[in-house]
């Protein structure tokens, strides 16, 4: 019976053990871009890969829209429309449009961090992927953070003085996302992808 | 008649070569767009691969682009070094009085508090070295002091599992493991995270941690706290106005007596984090002491706890948290450190505080936050004292402090306070605080 009680035990130990440490690496996961287009666009849709060279018109307009504490710089913005696809025969770029992917690096605290934002043609945030995350793993956002950011689009609400909630104990992470996110739905309302035709 | 077979010939082979030289020419166009156009494509591709990293833009092993099965990960060794910091500056202007209206005697002080050093570096994805050296008061010098803050290693097995090992910060509190001054309110840290969770409060040892879902927990052996201090030790032990002299901040740290500490919190409400710690050891580092009754062991066991909680919400700041200690034998202790009447180590400590605080600049769209707040401390190191002793009313204390934190970007901060020090003996001196602080 003690035999029996012990080694119920060493199971429960050893059970709880490889829970713990069979848990995927969440905090140093890394996605290469086409892993996290992917994720955001599951077969059978297709990818479509576009590049669009802004004017300094529309690069004022960007910085414009995206706020004052928010740099716009860039003039060359690439960016991956997702395409549904109804078989699973080889699609064409000619399905219904999914969404837009937008990819991000920036500066979190001395190192950088790499993210996708995927729009939704009605120009809210629907997915925030983290690609690579290169500051200690407890800075790192949570998916739980990342989360309140679904389902927003450009306005004021979107800062930490509106009504995202501060990363406690990572302010400067927040920090970066949010404005990251602003850079994104600015440059993708000027860009307007869903309106442009394919080049 | 032959002349004008000639002439049809000639405008046929004309009409034929200008036709020719049309199609040749839409052709070569036509060759030269799509020429542009890879060169376009290609410097498109190379200046997201400047902007976002190649290991990031680097394929799967995947034929068609975005659609193929990623087997492998292109990853490179990444970036190791990363550096950072943060300081701070406090000027004290103290009331001339005491609260009984004798005169206080305190020297308006303007002190550079602290410079901190932060330097980590990544071996891969499961090990991670991180420290902080500390420069604080200005100059060695002058009573100043550099230290290591901490300098651990981590290996994560999982998200759900790590060990790390090292010297550590003691996972107590709200300000022990979050010190950095920007991020939090108030010119100076609570009492109670000073005197009953002293913060900073690091040692050596080793332990695990992890995310379990919402649930974040840590759990070290580290060496305990020294209650009695002097000789080899670098503490200088346990005292009436707190524990804080119990530290041996990883220097030659006596290690006779190890202690467990393990802290749990909750983060599944945005903006939410609600938890608690608990610290268990003897703090005697195995000696003995005479007393009238014989030789004693002297284990003086010490229990810390504390539960805490932080809200952010919409620019509201709230938190709070409560700590309380106990140290078994504290009359043998008395005996070991000398102490006598009122200086007596307290056999029960506890302290308390709640803060609130609102960014009033919220609602506009300037980026500086103005956050004018209010904090309530109340603190007892000697809530209760062994039998024969006396406690001093002097620190039973109470102190509420009024001000403001500017923040100009995330990363600065200028902080602004008044502080009212009660306490029962009514010689508590209140001062007037401003901290400039950084982090980057």
């Amino acid at each position: 019976m003690r035999i029996c009680r012990t080694s119920s035990s060493a199971g429960a130990l050893i059970a709880t053990v490889w829970c713990l440490i069979s848990a995927p690496l969440a905090a140093q996961a890394r996605l290469t871009q086409e892993e996290a287009l992917r994720l955001a666009f599951p077969l059978p849709a297709t990818v479509e890969r576009r590049t669009a060279f802004l004017t300094e018109d529309q690069l004022a307009r960007a910085r414009e829209l995206a706020g004052p504490d928010v740099e716009v710089t860039s003039r060359v913005v690439t960016y991956y429309m997702g395409h549904a696809c109804a078989s699973s025969a080889p699609c064409g770029l000619s399905g219904p449009p999914l969404g837009v992917a937008y990819f991000e690096r920036h500066r979190v605290r001395t190192l950088n961090e790499v993210l996708m934002f995927v729009v939704s043609p009605g120009g809210r945030i629907t997915r925030v992927d983290i690609l690579e995350f290169l500051e200690p793993p407890e800075y790192r956002a949570s998916p739980r953070w990342l989360g309140q950011l679904l389902g927003r689009g450009l306005d004021d609400a979107l800062s930490l003085k509106g009504s995202v909630v501060n990363l406690t104990g990572a302010t400067l992470t927040s920090r970066a996302i949010v404005r990251a996110s602003r850079r994104v739905l600015a440059v993708h309302q000027v860009v307007a992808p869903l309106a442009t035709p394919r080049p | 008649m032959r002349l004008i077979r000639w002439r049809r010939a000639g405008m046929a082979l004309a009409v034929t070569a200008w036709c020719t030289s049309g199609l040749l020419a839409q052709e070569r166009d036509t060759t030269e767009i799509a020429r542009l156009k890879a060169q376009i494509e290609a410097i498109t591709r190379e200046i997201e691969e400047l902007k976002l990293g190649r290991e990031v833009v680097a394929r799967a092993d995947t034929a068609q682009f975005g659609l193929g099965p990623a087997a492998s990960k292109v990853y490179r060794a990444p970036e190791g070094v990363s550096l950072g910091g943060y300081g701070e500056v406090l000027y004290e202007h103290f009331r001339a009085a005491r609260e009984d209206s004798q005169p206080s005697q305190r020297t308006n002080q303007l002190d550079a508090l602290r410079l901190i050093a932060y330097l980590g570096y990544k071996f891969d994805d499961k090990f991670l070295f991180n420290s902080e050296i500390e420069f604080e008061h200005g100059s060695t010098g002058r009573g100043g002091e550099a230290s290591i803050e901490f300098a651990y290693l981590d290996y994560r097995l999982s998200s759900r599992l790590g060990l790390r090992g090292g010297v550590l910060l003691v996972p107590m509190g709200l300000t022990n493991e979050l010190h950095e001054p920007p991020t939090f309110l108030g010119t100076t840290r609570p009492l109670t995270e000073q005197v009953i969770v002293p913060s900073t409060w690091r040692e050596s040892g080793l332990g695990v941690f992890g995310d379990l879902g919402d649930l974040a927990y840590r759990v070290y052996l580290i060496n305990g706290l020294d209650a009695v201090g002097g000789g080899t030790s670098a503490a200088s032990g346990f005292g009436g106005s707190g524990i804080r002299g119990g530290r041996q901040n990883a220097a030659r740290a006596l290690a006779e007596e190890l202690a467990g500490v393990a802290r749990l919190d909750y983060t599944g409400v945005l903006g939410l984090t609600v938890g608690g710690s608990a610290y268990l050891g003897n703090s005697g580092q195995n000696r003995t002491v005479t007393t009238t009754g014989g030789s004693v062991d002297l284990g003086a066991r010490t229990l810390i706890w504390e539960g805490h909680l932080t809200y952010q919400w919409r620019g509201l700041d709230l938190r709070g948290l409560f700590a309380m200690a106990t140290v078994d034998q504290a009359a043998a202790l008395n005996v070991a450190r000398s102490l006598t009447g009122a200086a007596s180590v307290g056999e029960r400590l506890r302290g308390w505080y709640a803060q609130a605080g609102y960014d009033v600049l919220r609602t506009t769209r300037v980026g500086h936050q103005l956050v004018p707040y209010l904090r309530y401390e109340r603190v007892n190191t000697q809530d209760r004292v062994p039998t024969g002793f006396a406690a001093n009313p002097a620190n039973d204390r109470r102190i509420v402090s009024v001000g403001a934190a500017w923040r100009p970007i995330g990363n600065v901060a200028l902080k602004v306070d008044y502080q009212f020090h009660h306490n029962e003996a009514r010689t508590g001196i209140s001062q007037l605080n401003a901290n400039l602080s950084y982090l980057f």
